[in-house]
């Protein structure tokens, strides 16, 4: 405890202390400002250079109509309209929601696994290198050889004979729904790995005491899970959240053109891929890019609710 | 007022001086470099030859190869083009894909006849395969395809190996017989447009003239057709009878398809005659002796193509409208079309050749290589190269889904002709 020995006249000076001296902070102020401003220019730089120029140069090609690479000519919203009477576009972009529903998978499966690894289950240090290494495969990697495992006549299949489960030994990679779920799970196979170690670090800035008292509370695993870690990793669950709602629909380029080259007829064909095959196999830039464009707003908008939680809850005050 | 039109005049002279010795004067300060792009068609080995032999013939003229895979090519070829900078020389398959980018080509004018002349056939380089009209580059090698076929396959399924099947019954009737013996009949890889770009017009001879070939390159038939509509359900009766591996929805042509008939696995495979894979792959897989070639099957023996070889030049170089070593560049894609070059693409690339002078006794002596000359005596426009990319597509895509049962003839037709109304090549009033 301390006392005042400051007079009263005094004490309501401190209490209402004058307005600070402008003058004097206003230098450093600025100085700070332009610090700031220094640091952040080279990022700003890049950023402009390399994802705002490409875009811009994307949405102005997206209204050029070209034969092959000769020059252009303005097509006004000619490629847009083109495309809700291209049945390809709208398998894709049909296919496209269908891997969307997914979403759930992606974000809950490495989250019951992550937090399995947290609380040492049986294994959990050979199991967190184990979920990790399907990452740091090459995804052209992925693709060549699960185009072997799910071949009808791959070990998959062999497994499932072997067991007795032949009704379940499918085609997996030439059924007009199979193919694009094979394909899916070949990423979350080959994805989820990084959302483990991303819940990880998340888990990692959750009190342990906190755990320990649910756990002593007896909570089980499940009612931990949703009533104390969920709550707690609002912001990692977002993000990991914003990453798959973007990156299914522009993660699986190189899984489609070694597994399926969008087929059988346009089973897997999702937009990113048919973006490459316009652009580069039917040297339909205009068309092409307005495709791009068209995904490219799928996407933010997919993305939007996340990030706009996000962001809440990274600015929501403390109580 | 004199003065003033002198030193215009002069300032005009001066700056076509400059554009001129910019274009075309090269070589004036010791050897020029020019830079190829290629993905090197016929291996690596050829192609040293070819900068070895070319230098050696050319000492004022050096080359920089920038090699990439065949299937990257596009990619790093496009950025090149919408730059307008670059590689001084570059390649394209001969049909649609030079026509898609013959804007970065300078056209050969009357000079392609020149160059060309002891060619057997350059129009592929040229604007709707007709060499009166502008021309793009040089070809070198001839392609088309063939059946080949493994004798030993054919012997175990009680077949005659010399004799084997001409018509389309006969085939079907061997695959049965080669069904029976354990193996498969035909190697087949549906994932990629391969095959259907390769088998396509071995079908359409049977049904089409030149002048419907023609219509299909201008975009003026349709695959609602009645004769597109049959080669499409003869396209069909490949895998709905049985004749091919059931996992070719699944695998590619190249290499998984042609590795099946290369293990021995399979009686026959249709593939093509230089680049890629040829006789030569087959060859040395099955020893020479157990290897033969035939003609497609044919269906309709009237048909006045029935009998005919459909023939297409392969990569096809020119030179860049930007270069700033023209005369190089051409000097070069001369030296390409030349009797030199014709002959080191058969002994290293051991390819068919363009030029009718090479030195017929450096031609291999495999049987099925000699057999190979038979058929591309006679040749026939090639239906397969006049297919735009989203044609090409759609057929390769049709087909797997009609080999998975999931799709009609009928519904692959309009597949088709909604594919040829997408292809910004073939959209009526260009």
């Amino acid at each position: 405890m301390s006392i005042s020995t400051a007079s009263a006249a005094d004490s309501a000076v401190a209490t209402n202390p004058p307005p600070p001296v402008r003058r004097n902070r206003r230098p450093l102020h600025a100085r700070e400002w332009w610090l700031g401003a220094l640091l952040v220019l080279p990022g700003m730089a890049l950023a402009v250079t390399f994802k705002l120029v490409p875009l811009i140069r994307g949405v102005i090609t997206s209204f050029e109509s070209s034969s092959g690479f000769g020059d252009s000519s303005f097509a006004g919203w000619d490629n847009f309209t083109r495309m809700f009477d291209d049945p390809v576009v709208l398998a894709s972009f049909r296919n496209a929601l269908l891997v969307v529903a997914t979403l759930p998978v992606w974000i809950v499966l490495p989250l019951v696994l992550s937090v399995l690894i947290h609380q040492r289950a049986p294994g959990w240090k050979f199991f967190r290198a184990v979920y990790f290494v399907p990452y740091t495969i090459a995804p052209i990697v992925v693709g060549i050889m699960f185009r072997q495992i799910l071949s009808p006549d791959g070990p998959i299949n062999a497994l499932l004979r072997a067991v007795g489960l032949e009704p379940l030994a499918i085609e997996w990679l030439n059924g007009q729904n199979s193919a694009l779920f094979s394909l899916v799970a070949v990423a979350l196979w080959s994805f989820f790995g990084l959302g483990v170690m991303t819940y990880l670090a998340g888990l990692a800035t959750i009190p342990e005491e906190v755990l320990e008292a649910a756990y002593l509370d007896g909570a089980g695993f499940w009612r931990r899970l949703f009533s104390v870690v969920v709550p707690m990793l609002r912001p990692t669950v977002a993000y990991w959240s914003v990453l798959c709602a973007s990156g299914v629909l522009i993660w699986l380029f190189p899984l489609i053109y070694a597994l399926t080259q969008g087929g059988p007829g346009n089973a897997t064909m999702l937009p990113e891929y048919l973006v490459f095959l316009t652009t580069f196999q039917f040297l339909d830039r205009g068309y092409g890019s307005a495709i791009g464009i068209a995904l490219f707003v799928f996407v933010a908008v997919l993305s939007i609710f996340s990030v706009r939680h996000m962001f809440k809850e990274g600015t929501r005050k403390p109580r | 007022m004199f003065r003033r039109r002198l030193t215009g005049v002069l300032a005009a002279g001066v700056a076509t001086a400059a554009m001129l010795a910019g274009c075309g004067g090269d070589a004036a300060d010791g050897p020029v470099t020019l830079k190829v792009l290629t993905w090197e068609p016929g291996g690596s080995e050829y192609w040293q030859q070819v900068k070895t032999s070319f230098e050696a013939s050319h000492q004022n003229i050096k080359l920089d190869l920038q090699s990439v895979p065949f299937d990257k090519y596009p990619e790093v070829q496009g950025p090149y083009i919408t730059s307008q900078s670059g590689p001084d020389v570059m390649a394209n398959n001969a049909g649609l894909e030079l026509f898609d980018r013959r804007g970065a080509y300078v056209p050969l004018g009357d000079r392609a006849a020149e160059i060309n002349k002891d060619l057997v056939t350059y129009s592929g380089a040229c604007e709707g395969f007709d060499t009166s009209k502008d021309c793009f580059g040089v070809p070198f090698s001839y392609q088309g395809n063939v059946m080949y076929f493994n004798k030993d396959v054919l012997r175990g399924a009680g077949l005659d190996p010399e004799n084997p099947p001409v018509t389309w019954d006969e085939f079907g009737a061997a695959c049965e017989a080669i069904k029976n013996s354990g193996k498969t009949c035909l190697a087949l890889g549906l994932s990629g447009t391969f095959p259907a770009y390769w088998d396509f017009p071995e079908i359409a001879r049977n049904y089409l003239t030149e002048d419907d070939i023609r219509g299909l390159l201008a975009g003026t038939l349709s695959w609602k057709d009645p004769k597109l509509v049959q080669v499409l359900e003869k396209l069909a009766e490949i895998t709905t009878k049985g004749w091919t591996n059931k996992n070719a929805p699944s695998i590619t042509m190249l290499p998984d398809g042609a590795d099946i008939f290369q293990r021995g696995d399979a009686g026959f495979a249709g593939t093509i005659i230089s680049d890629a894979v040829n006789w030569e792959a087959f060859g040395k897989a099955l020893g020479d002796d157990k290897l033969g070639v035939t003609r497609w099957p044919v269906i309709n023996q009237s048909a006045p193509l029935a009998g005919k070889f459909s023939g297409i030049e392969g990569a096809v170089y020119g030179v860049t409208k930007w270069s700033e070593k023209k005369e190089a560049g051409l000097e070069f894609i001369t030296w390409l079309a030349g009797k030199d070059n014709g002959e080191l693409w058969v002994k290293h690339a051991k390819s068919q050749p363009l030029n009718k002078n090479v030195d017929p006794a450096l031609l291999p002596s495999s049987p099925a290589f000699k057999k190979i000359q038979e058929f591309v005596a006679e040749p026939t426009l090639h239906a397969g190269v006049m297919l735009s990319g989203p044609e090409a597509d759609a057929l390769a895509r049709g087909w797997q889904q009609i080999t998975l049962g999931q799709l009609t003839v009928d519904k692959w037709a309009d597949q088709m002709q909604q594919a040829l109304e997408r292809s910004p090549t073939k959209k009526q009033g260009n």
